[in-house]
């Protein structure tokens, strides 16, 4: 049964991380042959103070940004779980903005937040004064959470088919124990979808590590001269705008970066693993 | 009991209809700009001063759309039916199956996910070039076949939730575990699959920047890369207009197919409810 994964594994994935593993201790360009160095690139990642800021950046969005993404997810797929009218257009609703490509969602915002748009006229309305939003180090980071919380639609799909698999009678055996419909959200959906929960918050962790694209397309531009992703500002794109440097042909140096992030990724993982007895709920989970 | 219910009733669609409007309400202004005149488009007005449909005919003069679909949809297809046939029996194998090193080989195919994939890019394109691949499909489908960590995982999730009874009780009765997971296990797990098939059409069909490195030939393009082609030649001239116009064709299959799709997760509930 395993055997498609093992294939490709072996081929597509396991060779290029070798791969890059080895040119993380090299300097080498597209089309030309790698250079041993050693461990001139870790050194010069780790002498570089960006690198903390770009960190604490990222577990800024991951411990407030995901949290709140989650949340509004489950409660999206929970209001929307039981057949009933109208639902399938509220679905569609919500789902909207996951589809909606890169290239048109920056540009909307872009649009909707920039001074004299239509959210600071809003504020206008009240008699605030809007923030600048990405063209403010304070407020990119917020911005960028309430962006993030739009496009929830993949979580909200991935929590509506969890709780779509709960088996009715489970509700019912609760009901004749008298629970009350937050007792049977505690009691039951809670425990029942926290694999799935689970699934939720590790690929979202590395999603948040690994968010790159939105920050970037975010950060440039938005006031002239002024990009939030830099370091000074308050984006946490500088350890991936390293990646970029695969665009510009230092893949030694990247491939260093990445190793790092991987790092990073792959501890927080094995500690998710190892806590996740504590509260997920699987009645044959034989992992490890 | 009854005003109780009204009440429930009520507080449940002002949520539902508050979160309706903020999610479409950015959808919403990407239709209006999408029909603005282009002088307009350049202003910060929200209401278009008159609804310039041309702008979707223009959008089809500049690309070549008709061929663009095309293509995305054959690709599309192809890699949504590769990753559910090679995910669906890995992640049984990995959820209801026991055998010696399975934690460890776990834990081997999440880290794949944990690279960035600029990472496996590079030896990803000398692989594919070697083998004569570019400028084909190829590269964009042949890979979905061999089960991807992120489909594996969700897959595996869902086919934790299904009670382990039901699959020892197909056993006792002589089923293989072929058998089992075929009868019992797939069309319990409908929802999880199918959410598993949107997300690789949809990864599929936003794809940018595999298609744009791989295919180089007008004809074998896919939407993906046409629309950053269209869109990088508007955003110089201003034509937000028509960037907009552009990603709502974009757009418009993918609503169309989740509208259908989504109605699988009620029949999931039902056939539950009927087994409950």
């Amino acid at each position: 049964m395993l055997s498609p994964w093992l294939v490709g594994f072996v081929v597509f994935t396991a060779y290029p991380i070798i791969n890059s593993f080895y040119w993380s201790f090299t300097v080498k360009r597209y089309g030309s042959a790698a250079r041993w160095v050693g461990l001139e690139n870790y050194q010069l990642l780790f002498g570089n103070d960006d690198l903390v800021k770009a960190l604490q950046n990222t577990a800024y969005l991951a411990l407030i940004g995901l949290p709140i993404r989650i949340g509004v997810a489950m409660l999206c797929a929970a209001l929307l779980a039981r057949p009933r009218r109208g639902n399938g257009i509220y679905r569609l609703m919500f789902y909207v903005p996951a589809v909606v490509p890169a290239v048109a969602s920056g540009a909307l915002f872009f649009f909707l937040l920039r001074e004299g748009g239509p959210v600071s006229s809003l504020f206008g309305l009240f008699g605030a004064e809007a923030p600048l939003w990405f063209g403010d180090p304070a407020w990119a980071k917020p911005a960028l959470i309430m962006v993030g919380t739009w496009a929830i639609g993949d979580l909200m799909l991935i929590f509506l088919a969890g709780l779509v698999d709960i088996p009715r009678s489970l509700y019912e055996a609760a009901e004749l124990d008298g629970a009350g419909r937050w007792a049977k959200f505690r009691h039951v959906t809670l425990p029942m979808i926290s694999p799935v929960t689970f699934f939720a918050l590790l690929t979202g962790m590395i999603g948040v590590l690994q968010s790159f694209d939105q920050a970037f397309v975010f950060s440039q531009g938005v006031r002239s001269g002024r990009l939030t992703g830099e370091p000074q500002g308050s984006l946490l794109t500088y350890a991936m705008l390293q990646l970029r440097q695969f665009q510009d042909g230092r893949i030694g140096f990247a491939s260093a970066m990445a190793w790092i992030m991987f790092l990073i990724t792959l501890a927080i993982t094995i500690v998710m693993i190892t806590t996740r007895r504590r509260w997920v709920h699987t009645a044959n989970d034989g992992l490890i | 009991m009854t005003m109780r219910r009204i009440g429930t009733f009520v507080g449940q669609h002002a949520v539902l209809v508050a979160l309706a409007v903020m999610f479409s309400l950015p959808f919403f202004f990407m239709l209006l700009q999408s029909v603005m005149p282009l002088d307009q488009a350049k202003t910060t007005d929200l209401w278009p001063r008159y609804f310039e449909w041309d702008n979707y005919a223009e959008v089809f003069r500049r690309v070549p759309l008709a061929t663009y679909v095309r293509n995305t949809v054959l690709v599309c297809v192809i890699a949504v039916i590769g990753t559910v046939v090679s995910c669906v029996p890995v992640a049984y194998a990995f959820s209801h199956m026991r055998w010696k090193g399975r934690g460890v080989v776990f834990i081997l195919i999440l880290s794949t996910m944990m690279l960035p994939f600029q990472v496996l890019f590079v030896s990803q394109y000398q692989i594919f070039s070697s083998l004569g691949w570019l400028n084909t499909i190829l590269p964009l489908t042949v890979p979905a076949f061999f089960a991807d960590a992120f489909s594996i995982f969700l897959l595996r999730q869902f086919f934790l939730t299904l009670p382990e009874e039901t699959l020892d009780a197909a056993r006792v009765d002589g089923a293989g575990e072929w058998k089992v997971l075929w009868r019992v296990v797939a069309p319990m797990a409908k929802p999880g699959i199918m959410a598993v098939a949107i997300f690789q059409f949809l990864f599929s069909w936003s794809d940018f920047f595999g298609a744009n490195i791989y295919l180089s030939d007008e004809r074998n393009l896919t939407l993906a890369v046409g629309l950053v082609r269209l869109n990088t030649e508007a955003a110089r001239l201003g034509e937000s207009n028509l960037t907009m116009a552009a990603a709502v064709i974009f757009v418009i299959p993918l609503i169309i197919i989740f509208f259908f799709a989504q109605r699988i997760f009620i029949e999931g509930v039902t056939l539950t409810g009927s087994k409950g």
